[in-house]
């Protein structure tokens, strides 16, 4: 039922990439679709997409929220004109509590796109992120940001 | 003032300032100082870029031109991570000189 | 008048991105190191380019290409901080240090605790 669903999504998707919502096209996109999972059917083993639906949203809607503020963040920084004193550059180790790769790289893509933050490097052990800060006043409270912002929204989606 | 005179003139100014960021991003290519530097701006530049094809697509009506933007931004990405392996296996040695200037 | 209202908004949306990525370029010139600077280039950049794509897709009024331009967005985000993490990590492994108003450099700790050891 699942990749049912996903074929659908992915016949639709081909439909509207290259404009053309005839039947024909829905079906060579729906059998594209096809073979693209069948190839890719030991990689994707996520059951329950759609009952996930909701906390994936809701983590999408923080994070375009997030977005926008770190923008606005970063023109104020740069538009200040005493550019030394807004800045407090610093490099902190931030541990990690999620495990599997696809929540590391979402949380690290998630992290440099949020206010005041870069990943810059992880540990070869996995167990630490190493975060460029580009205003930090307070260790604690930045490592306590991301676990209750990011990574305890990525945790739900990922149970 | 109708609606497609203030597209057109919407378009006309993102172009003005998309230009003027260009711009600023051909200054830190030149002055550097190290490769990293110069990677990033070209990045920057590449995004500047894909801006101003979208602005030239919205002032021109021509959507065509949409796909030029998003092969430039794929092109960008991948000329970024081939620099950034380049830079790893090279390392910054010749630019220590400048890194010190700084 | 619905169609009018898209349109302005896709106007707006035109120039509020134009001012992102020029914020971006600024602070590339303006800051004073690498991973200060990649933070204004991946956010500021990230944010100015999408939401010119946003804005095409507004302005178009078609489908095909609203859907194809929304892709674009989300390639951008995908590939935007990928891009900067790479760079990065390879400039910090190549020894490119970070400015001395750096208050603090866990990193830097690590890499010498393992050359040490």
């Amino acid at each position: 039922m699942n990749s049912a669903f996903l074929v659908i999504i992915l016949a639709l998707g081909w439909a509207g990439i290259t404009g053309n919502f005839s039947g024909l096209n829905l079906l060579f996109g729906g059998l594209v679709g096809g073979v693209a999972i069948l190839i890719l059917r030991y990689s994707i083993h996520q059951q329950g997409a759609l009952r996930k639906t909701a906390k994936i949203l809701s983590l999408a809607a923080l994070f375009f929220y997030e977005l926008m503020a770190s923008a606005i963040k970063v023109a104020v920084v740069v538009m200040h004109p005493n550019l030394k004193s807004a800045l407090k550059p610093a490099i902190v180790a931030v541990p990690l509590t999620v495990k599997s790769d696809a929540e590391i790289t979402l949380l690290a893509n998630m992290i440099t796109l949020t206010p005041g933050t870069l990943t810059v490097d992880i540990a070869e052990d996995r167990s630490v992120l190493y975060v460029h800060a580009l205003a930090m006043d307070n260790d604690t409270a930045l490592i306590a940001d991301i676990d209750n912002g990011f990574e305890a929204r990525i945790r739900e989606v990922f149970k | 003032m109708s609606v497609v005179a203030f597209v057109d003139l919407c378009s006309l100014v993102a172009l003005i300032i998309l230009g003027l960021a260009l711009l600023l991003s051909i200054v830190r290519i030149i002055i550097g100082p190290t490769l990293s530097d110069r990677v990033l701006a070209l990045d920057m530049m590449t995004v500047v870029a894909m801006g101003f094809i979208g602005a030239v697509a919205i002032r021109t009506g021509l959507m065509l031109y949409l796909d030029i933007a998003i092969a430039l931004a794929l092109l960008g990405f991948l000329a970024t991570v081939a620099l950034a392996r380049y830079i790893l296996r090279r390392g910054l040695k010749v630019d220590a000189s400048a890194m010190e200037a700084q | 008048m619905i169609a009018d209202i898209v349109l302005c908004l896709g106007g707006v949306l035109l120039i509020l991105g134009a001012i992102f990525t020029l914020l971006a370029a600024i602070g590339v010139i303006r800051l004073p190191d690498l991973y200060t600077r990649m933070h204004a280039a991946s956010k500021a950049g990230a944010v100015g380019g999408g939401l010119v794509l946003v804005a095409v897709a507004l302005i178009s009024m078609d489908v095909a290409v609203s859907v194809r331009a929304l892709i674009g967005v989300l390639f951008l985000l995908l590939t935007t901080p990928v891009a900067a993490h790479l760079l990065a990590r390879a400039s910090y492994l190549a020894g490119y240090r970070a400015d001395q108003s750096t208050v603090r450099d866990d990193l830097k700790t690590r890499l010498e605790q393992n050359s040490g050891s």
